[in-house]
């Protein structure tokens, strides 16, 4: 190839590429407080941080399924059934943090239980999750009888209205989960792996690369974050519910592809760029809450963002290949 | 050739087309007859199937021109155009839907119609046993499902269908690949019988003596050029299997006195004993000796690819052992076989060998991170480090940070083998490493190899260049039909000897 089209594709790719998508939320940002002065105030800043906590964690795990080149659909009630086990947990010995444990292995458990069929039996992610999103589900309302499981300990609360020097405990979860995220896919040999699988998975297995062992663990990871998500959901509603995470699935995925993932091609994309992405839904919903705009518009216009996330995604693609 | 006049059904003229880093076609110019039957010959990439998909309409040309009958076939050839010229073609995976029935099938898209629109059934079953007579077979039901038929009726069918929309040219994909000797007689008949009825006939084999058989003319083609186009008469299967791999050009042989490997069981560091996949090889048995360069020849379809996988564990062995060092070794997946320190360069660099999405460097250390991170973190700068030694040794053009998409074939190929000379194997398996790529990399390839046997334990060579095996192997084995069938030794390592033990082994066994 030669310099000067070298030189002019990072230039292009990197202004819709990476920077795209916090150019785009700086611009958003820009409008939402020139419409309303509410938006920048500290209050309304850690307001969008702490919505943007469940998301942003569960898009994280996302974002390893479909730098695999996989998708699982199953996030949302692995949200639910994890928190009402661990919240009937919390209940019944008053220990906190036992019931945090528990909905997070149990998250982990059924990630695993997804990516051992997945990788192991060969069936495809979409479907497998497809149906483990209905199995998770419907194990969350017969377990509880659809009821919600409230009265739990004070100290589930803790992590929903706690802060450290000022930041909410939640934003410090967004913050060290994204750490750990960005080193294990960035500075790991296992996130080489998770990527090589993603682009090629024949060459990764002919290189001795276990691509059974990553698909699985990459669903592990992906359950074990939405326990996460979950925990923190429970906290913030002081209750475990079995209708909790209804279609958090479709935000996780819209936060990653808005960040630049691919869901088309496996191995393109980055952590970094989920987490501007699920910032920028965050901010996005509640700038429309504060200008009033119904919640019906608010689907409208989330829908209309992951086109427009999908075709910079598709242009991306052109420009690289020409 | 039965025709006398002088204006050629199909005229191809100066076709070219070009693939990302590849010349699929170069300035391809071939003239058929009617009635004329023309083996199309080549190994695989050599640029067949390309030129077939451009007559079919699957891919448009770049440029040149296609007449038929003096008609020029549209630059923007379809499928459905190229039938409608008349070109029609019988694939070697069947294109039959097997839920309809064989009328149904026959005249898919151009149903006989009656009140305008509705297909009128009993007109189309008419037609499709009308058809099917002309072609004897009237044992075959027209309201057979597809998927009830057995491999054989399927094929007439195909060529029924092809009849149906009055073709002139039938191309005919290996179409014996999955037939018995007494079919493939009843395809010959048919050939024949098309022949008679003028249609011209592109029929590509990889057997010779079908070729032999079956054909007027024969036409070679190697690296995306029409070789040359020979009457049948007056050519023989050396000169055909010659044209196909590479013409004997001036070229020194590697001498007898350069081999330095000893052989005796001594210095035996690897065999294989009756390695059995269950499906395409059959007991093959062979021993590597230490610092030897050891080459497969053989024709496409003599499972040298399917024997080297299942060694390497990518596929699997139902009997046989591999042992190393005197010791037993399992490789059930490449994990295993990297381990025991096998490696595997596989011939198709784009889909197996690389992960063309990732950068230079990331390549080159992904079979062994364990080199380049401690406890799992990854060094930035040791990877660097290694990939410039890499890049200086195997003099690679491009950055460690490009990504491998972005560069040309020889490049990219020259990192899948840092790769795997950075895997810590002792043995290697280079399958078809020059391929695509152009003459001074084939030079440093080939250092590279010698190097690497030298080195290291041992290099197996896989290759359809005949030079390219005199040039690099200390010893051949030549296999056929997925067994090894002949092997040469350092005395007797020549173009002429491999070339011949090639087409000797694989006529005798094609006829027996």
């Amino acid at each position: 190839m030669d310099k000067t089209a070298e030189k002019k594709q990072s230039i292009g790719s990197l202004l819709i590429g990476k920077f795209g998508v916090i150019a785009g939320l700086f611009v958003l940002c820009f409008i939402f407080s020139m419409l309303s002065s509410v938006f920048l105030a500290p209050g309304n800043i850690r307001n969008i941080l702490i919505q943007a906590g469940t998301n942003s964690i569960i898009a994280a795990g996302m974002t390893f399924v479909i730098l695999a080149a996989g998708i699982d659909l199953s996030v949302g009630s692995i949200v639910a059934l994890s928190s009402v086990l661990g919240a009937s947990i919390m209940k019944s010995t008053g220990n906190v943090v036992l019931g945090i444990a528990v909905a997070l292995a149990v998250g982990a458990f059924l990630g695993f239980f997804n990516g051992v069929i997945i990788a192991y039996l060969d069936f495809p992610p979409f479907i497998v999750t497809l149906s483990t999103m209905w199995l998770y589900r419907g194990s969350a309302y017969v377990f509880t009888g659809g009821q919600a499981i409230v009265n739990l300990p004070d100290g589930n609360m803790t992590l929903a209205l706690g802060r450290f020097i000022g930041i909410p405990y939640i934003v410090w979860l967004i913050i060290i989960v994204y750490i750990v995220c960005f080193i294990v896919l960035a500075r790991m040999t296992f996130g080489r792996k998770v990527y090589a699988v993603g682009d090629n998975a024949e060459s990764a297995r002919l290189s001795g690369i276990n691509v059974k062992a990553v698909r699985a663990i990459v669903f592990t990871i992906s359950g074990f974050l939405a326990a996460v998500g979950g925990v923190i959901l429970m906290s913030r509603l002081n209750s475990g519910q079995p209708i909790a995470g209804q279609s958090f699935e479709m935000t996780a995925i819209a936060a990653a592809v808005i960040g630049g993932t691919s869901l088309t091609k496996g191995g393109v994309g980055s952590i970094g760029g989920t987490l501007i992405g699920a910032l920028f839904i965050s901010a996005l919903m509640n700038g429309l809450i504060i200008l009033n705009v119904s919640a019906f518009w608010q689907q409208v216009v989330m829908g209309i963002v992951v086109l427009i996330a999908i075709g910079i995604d598709r242009y991306r693609k052109t420009l690289s290949n020409s | 050739m039965s025709t006398h006049n002088s204006e050629p059904l199909l005229a191809i003229r100066h076709v070219n087309k070009q693939y990302p880093g590849v010349k699929a076609l170069d300035d391809v110019t071939l003239e058929m007859n009617a009635g004329e039957v023309m083996a199309l010959l080549g190994e695989n990439g050599a640029g067949k199937s390309t030129l077939v998909k451009v007559l079919s309409g699957a891919i448009s040309r770049d440029s040149g021109e296609v007449l038929l009958g003096g008609r020029a076939l549209p630059m923007d050839n379809t499928p459905l155009t190229a039938r409608a010229f008349g070109i029609a073609i019988i694939y070697q995976e069947l294109s039959l839907l097997p839920q309809l029935d064989v009328a149904e099938n026959i005249f898919l898209t151009h149903e006989p119609t009656s009140f305008g629109s509705l297909i009128d059934y009993k007109k189309m079953h008419e037609l499709a046993r009308a058809q099917l007579d002309k072609l004897e077979a009237s044992y075959i039901d027209t309201h057979a499902k597809v998927e009830t038929l057995s491999l054989p009726e399927r094929q007439l069918v195909e060529i029924a269908k092809a009849l149906a929309i009055d073709c002139r040219v039938i191309i005919m994909d290996e179409p014996t690949t999955s037939l018995t000797w007494e079919e493939t007689d009843h395809l010959f008949e048919m050939v024949r019988r098309l022949k008679s009825q003028n249609v011209a006939v592109v029929y590509i084999s990889h057997r010779m003596d079908e070729v032999f058989q079956i054909s007027d003319t024969v036409a070679v083609m190697r690296d995306g050029r029409l070789i040359d186009k020979v009457m049948t008469k007056d050519t023989d299967s050396v000169k055909v299997v010659e044209m196909m791999t590479g013409k004997l050009l001036e070229h020194k042989d590697r001498r007898p006195e350069d081999c330095t490997v000893i052989y005796d069981d001594a210095h035996v560091v690897m065999e294989v004993k009756d390695a059995t996949d269950g499906k395409k090889i059959k007991d093959a048995s062979f021993k590597v000796y230490a610092h030897e360069v050891l080459g497969f020849a053989g024709l496409v379809g003599a499972q040298r690819t399917e024997l080297a996988r299942a060694i390497f564990g990518a596929d699997r062995l139902v009997h046989g052992e591999v042992t190393v060092s005197g010791r037993r070794i399992f490789n059930r997946t490449p994990t295993d076989s990297i381990r025991n320190h096998i490696g595997y360069l596989s011939e198709n660099r784009k889909e197996e060998g690389l992960n063309l999405g990732m950068t230079l460097e990331e390549n080159v250390v992904l079979i062994d991170m364990s080199k380049v991170s401690r406890r799992g973190y990854l060094s930035r700068s040791k990877i660097t480090e290694i990939f410039e030694n890499y890049r200086a040794s195997t003099r690679i053009k491009g950055t460690g940070k490009q990504l491998v998409s972005s560069l040309s074939g020889g490049n990219q190929q020259k990192v899948a083998i840092s790769k795997w000379l950075h895997s810590g194997c002792s043995l290697l398996i280079f399958d078809e490493p020059t391929r695509g790529i152009d003459v001074a990399a084939k030079a440093e390839i080939y250092a590279i190899i010698r190097k690497f046997a030298e080195e290291q334990v041992a290099a197996i060579v896989i290759s359809s260049d005949v030079r390219e095996l005199a040039d690099v192997c200390d010893r051949v084995l030549v296999m056929s039909r997925g067994e090894i069938v002949h092997e040469i030794m350092p005395e007797g390592i020549s173009q002429e000897n491999i070339l011949h033990s090639i087409v000797n082994k694989g006529g005798k066994k094609s006829n027996g």
